[in-house]
C-alpha cells in the first residue's frame, strides 16, 4: 500500500459527519445527518451508481442479451460463490461482486455475497419488510442468546419514521406476531393462493397466512412523487434497478435527499482501511481511506462516524482499526468483535401441485409472495419443541408456463399449442429461520492474506449447528401437514443445504447489549468504549428473528442518527 | 457490425443457391437480422449442422396460424451458441452427438436424410427418437455427460423460441409494463400464457 496520508489541507478533508457505506442503512444515516444540518461525507468502496443513468439493463427485453439473460460458462466459473445467488445474471451481473477481485478466506464454507458500489445491496435486495415484535426482542433475552437493551416499543416511531418515507406496501392484518407499519396498498393474493390461506388457516389456530410487506410503491403518496419516485408497475426486473423509483434503494431515495440538503459529499472509489482513534480525546478522528483506483491513501475527518459497510465488512473494518488503545480493534474492550455473527437458515423448501383452478390465472408480475410470521416458540419456549426459536414461511402458487415443455414428450404443433396455455398449479413454501448466535461463529482478520488494496482478507468461521437441522426439520413437517390441510398434491420435501450466507443475511459480530462486557454497542448503536462512533446496519444485531432485516436496519440507522445530532448539540460527542 | 451484415447475407444467398435447402432458406430470409446476426457460428461447427438444428428445432416448434416456427429465430445458431457459451464443457459434443443420431434414425426409418423428407416424417424421427433415448433426470442444464442430446436441443428450442421477440410476443403473450397485478383473471379457452 502507497503509505502517504495526507497531512496538508486537512480542513478540506474535515466533515461534521463520516458515514462508511452507502447501502441500505449506510443511506439512512447520510440523509438523516445532512437533514439535520450535519455536514457529511459518504465513503463508498465501489463505483457510482447513479439513479436511472447507471441501469444499463433495466429497459432491456430478453431477446436484447445474446445468451438471453444467462451467463456464459466464463463468467460462472470465475464466480463460483457469486454464480449461486439467484439474481446472479446477464441482466444484473454489474452490480455484484465478482469473487476474484476480492477474496475472504473461508475456514468454514461460506457464501459472501456482496454489491460494491454507490447503495450497495439496495439495487439488489429482495424489498420484503416486516417489522419486528416484542416477541422478537423478549424471546431472544428469555432464552439467554442476546441482551438486547432495546425493545419494540424503542424501536415502533422510527419504523414508522422509515416506512413513510420508503414506501412499504401492505395489509394491515392485527398480529401481535408481526406488528403492522405505516402501509401503502398491499398486493393482491391469487385464487390458488387464497384458497390455500382460507384451508391453513381454518385448520391450524394461530398460523397466520398474509401478503407479504414489500418496499414497493404501490399508490405513491404525493411526497414520492415528489421525490422522482412512481408507481410500481410489476415488471419484477428490480435487480436491474429500478427505471420509475418504485422500490427503495439508497439510490433512488435516501441518496438523493441527503443530497437535496447541500450538505451531502459523496466520495466512490474510497476503500476505508480503518478507523483512527485519538488517544487524547478518546474519540474516533476520522477514517483512513485507500483509493480504490489510485490506491493512494488519503484521511478524512469529523466529529462523528457512522459505521455502515455492510455486517462483515463492518466487522472487518473495526478488527483492522488497531491501536494503542485497541489493539484488538475498536472499541473491543469485551474481546467480542467478530464473535456471534448469525443469519438466517434458508436450506428448507417445499413445492407441491394444486389440481382444479383451471380458468384461473392472473395477470402482472408480482413482486412479493406470501408470508406467515413464525409461530414456534413466540411466547414461550414450547416444552415439545427440540429446538430453540422459530422461523417465517413464503408461499406462493403460479402457474407454469412454456418452461412445462422442458422434459415433456412431445414435437409439432399440437405440442407447441399445449406448451404455450397456461400449464397446471404449483404451490411453493420456503423457510427464513432463526439462527442462534453463537460465539464460535466469527470473522477476523487474516494474519497473512491481504487485498489488492493492503487490507487484511476476511476470514470467515460461519457454520450451522444441531439446532438448525431441528428447525428445518420442523418446517418440513408444518410445511407439509399445511398443504395437505390446502389440497395440495406431489409434495416435495426439499433441503438445499446451501451454505450460510447465501441467505445474504449476515448479522452480528458489533452486538448490541446492556453489559459492555458482552457486547460493543449500547443502546444507540454508540460502541460503549468510543462514544461518537455508531454501528447502524446489521452487524449490530445482537439476534436475527425470523424477519427480512434490511427494514430493521433502517429503523436503528435512523435512530441512531438523531441521538448523534442531539449528543452533537449537547456537546457530549 | 458491416462485415457481420455481410457475412449474414452471404450465408443467406449460399443457402438460397441450395434447392436441398429449399424450406431452411425461405426460414432464413424471413429472419430479423438483429436476433441471430451478432452471434458468430462458434468455431468447429458447419452451416450444415447449423441449418440441421435449425431445421430440428423448427419441427418441435413449427410455424402455426398465429406465430413463426422457431426456424424464423435462427434456433440452430442459438443451440450451438448457447450450448457452447453457458454450458459445462461437453454440451455441445452432446448437442452433435444428437444430430448424428437423427440423421441415423431417419437413414434407418425412411432411407433419407432429415432435410430431405417431409414435415410428418421429421415429426415421426423425433418423436421416435426421443422415446429411444433414455430420460435424464432433472434439466439437462447444468447436466453432466450423461445428457440426453434430444432433451438438450427441445431445451435449448424452447429457451430460444420463447425468450425470442417472435416466441415472446406471438407465440406467447408479453407485457413489458403490467403496470399492475390483478390476482384473480378468467382464463378463456385457448388463451395463451405471458411469456414472464
Amino acid at each position: 500500500m502507497a503509505n502517504h496520508p495526507t497531512t496538508v489541507g486537512a480542513q478540506e478533508h474535515t466533515y461534521d459527519a463520516i458515514v462508511i457505506g452507502s447501502g441500505i442503512s449506510g443511506g439512512w444515516a447520510a440523509k438523516e445527518l445532512c437533514e439535520a444540518g450535519l455536514r457529511t461525507l459518504v465513503l463508498e468502496r465501489g463505483r457510482d451508481v447513479k439513479h436511472l443513468a447507471d441501469y444499463p439493463t433495466a429497459l432491456k427485453t430478453l431477446w436484447d442479451f445474446p445468451h438471453r439473460g444467462k451467463l456464459p460458462q466464463t463468467v460462472v466459473s470465475e464466480n463460483p460463490i457469486a454464480k449461486k445467488c439467484y439474481a446472479f445474471d446477464a441482466t444484473t451481473e454489474h452490480f455484484f461482486v465478482k469473487d476474484k477481485e476480492h477474496p475472504y478466506v473461508q475456514e468454514k464454507p461460506y457464501d459472501w455475497i456482496r454489491g460494491y458500489q454507490v447503495g450497495g445491496k439496495s439495487l439488489i435486495w429482495a424489498r420484503q419488510t416486516q417489522r419486528w415484535s416484542k416477541f422478537d426482542f423478549e424471546g431472544a433475552v428469555r432464552d439467554g442468546i442476546a441482551d438486547w437493551p432495546i425493545g419494540y416499543d424503542d424501536l415502533a416511531p422510527w419504523y414508522s419514521h422509515v416506512e413513510k418515507f420508503a414506501g412499504i406496501s401492505g395489509n394491515y392484518d392485527g398480529l401481535e406476531t408481526l406488528p403492522d407499519g405505516e402501509f401503502l396498498p398491499a398486493w393482491e393474493m391469487n385464487d390458488v393462493e387464497k384458497h390455500a390461506q382460507g384451508k391453513i388457516m381454518t385448520a391450524f389456530a394461530g398460523r397466520h397466512v398474509i401478503q407479504g410487506r414489500c418496499a414497493h410503491l404501490t399508490v405513491p403518496k404525493p411526497e414520492h412523487y415528489a421525490a422522482g419516485r412512481g408507481q410500481c408497475q410489476a415488471r419484477n426486473l428490480c435487480y436491474r434497478g429500478c427505471p420509475f423509483g418504485a422500490y427503495f434503494s439508497s439510490n433512488s431515495s435516501t441518496l438523493p435527499a441527503a443530497a437535496r440538503t447541500g450538505k451531502l459529499t459523496l466520495r466512490p472509489h474510497s476503500v476505508v482501511e480503518s478507523i483512527l482513534h485519538d488517544e487524547a480525546t478518546g474519540k474516533a478522528r476520522g477514517v483512513r481511506v485507500v483509493d480504490a483506483q489510485t490506491k493512494q491513501a488519503t484521511e478524512f475527518f469529523a466529529r462523528v462516524i457512522f459505521v455502515n459497510a455492510a455486517s462483515l465488512n463492518t466487522n472487518l473494518i473495526l478488527l483492522n482499526s488497531k491501536s494503542k488503545r485497541f489493539p484488538a480493534g475498536l472499541g473491543n474492550d469485551s474481546g467480542l468483535l467478530g464473535k456471534y455473527v448469525a443469519f438466517h437458515n434458508y436450506r428448507g423448501s417445499i413445492s407441491a401441485s394444486m389440481d382444479g383452478f383451471a380458468d384461473s390465472y392472473y395477470s402482472g408480475r408480482r413482486p412479493t409472495q406470501l408470508m406467515m410470521p413464525n409461530f414456534r416458540n413466540v411466547r414461550k419456549q414450547e416444552a415439545a419443541l427440540d429446538f430453540q426459536r422459530g422461523y417465517m414461511v413464503f408461499f406462493g402458487a403460479s402457474r407454469s408456463g412454456w418452461q412445462q415443455g422442458n422434459g415433456a414428450k412431445g414435437v409439432g404443433a399440437e405440442f407447441k399449442a399445449r406448451i404455450t396455455r397456461p400449464g397446471p398449479w404449483g404451490i411453493s413454501m420456503m423457510m427464513q429461520g432463526e439462527t442462534v448466535p453463537r460465539k464460535e461463529n466469527h470473522v477476523r482478520l487474516s494474519a497473512e492474506a491481504k487485498d489488492a488494496w493492503g487490507v487484511p482478507q476476511l476470514v470467515t468461521a460461519i457454520g450451522y449447528h444441531d439446532n438448525d437441522e431441528k428447525v428445518l426439520k420442523d418446517f418440513h413437517a408444518r410445511g407439509e401437514e399445511m398443504l395437505v390441510a390446502a389440497g395440495a398434491k406431489n409434495i416435495r420435501k426439499n433441503d438445499s443445504k446451501q451454505n450460510p450466507g447465501l441467505d445474504i443475511h449476515e448479522m452480528g459480530g458489533v452486538r448490541m447489549g446492556k453489559d459492555p462486557q458482552a457486547s460493543l454497542l449500547n443502546r444507540w448503536n454508540q460502541l460503549h468504549a468510543c462514544a461518537n462512533v455508531f454501528v447502524t446496519d446489521g452487524a449490530s444485531m445482537a439476534s436475527t428473528g425470523t424477519q427480512n432485516p434490511s427494514l430493521t436496519f433502517m429503523a436503528l440507522a435512523a435512530r441512531a442518527a438523531h441521538y448523534a445530532v442531539a449528543e452533537l448539540k449537547k456537546g457530549n460527542l | 457490425m458491416r462485415a457481420a451484415q455481410e457475412g449474414a447475407m452471404n450465408r443467406r444467398e449460399a443457402i438460397r443457391h441450395s434447392a436441398r435447402w429449399a424450406g431452411v432458406a425461405a426460414l432464413w430470409a424471413s429472419l430479423p437480422a438483429r436476433t441471430w446476426a451478432a452471434l458468430a457460428l462458434p468455431a468447429g461447427w458447419s452451416e450444415d449442422e447449423e441449418q440441421l438444428l435449425t431445421l430440428i428445432g423448427d419441427t418441435i416448434i413449427p410455424a402455426t396460424a398465429e406465430s413463426p416456427g422457431a426456424g424464423a429465430v435462427g434456433i440452430g445458431r442459438f443451440m450451438i451458441v448457447q450450448a457452447t457459451a453457458c454450458f459445462p464443457a461437453g454440451a455441445a459434443e452432446v448437442l452433435r452427438r444428437g444430430l448424428k443420431e437423427i440423421q441415423a434414425v431417419s437413414a434407418t426409418q425412411f432411407g433419407q436424410g432429415f432435410a430431405e423428407m417431409s414435415v410428418a416424417q421429421r415429426e415421426q424421427v423425433l418423436t421416435d427418437y426421443e422415446a429411444r433415448v433414455a430420460p435424464t433426470k432433472g434439466s439437462a442444464l447444468g447436466s453432466g455427460s450423461n445428457v440426453n442430446p434430444f432433451r438438450l436441443m427441445k431445451e435449448l428450442t424452447l429457451l430460444g423460441y420463447f425468450t425470442s421477440k417472435p416466441g415472446a410476443t406471438q407465440a406467447l403473450r408479453y407485457l413489458p409494463v403490467p403496470g399492475g397485478y390483478k390476482g384473480s383473471v378468467k382464463l378463456g379457452p385457448g388463451e395463451r400464457s405471458w411469456a414472464l
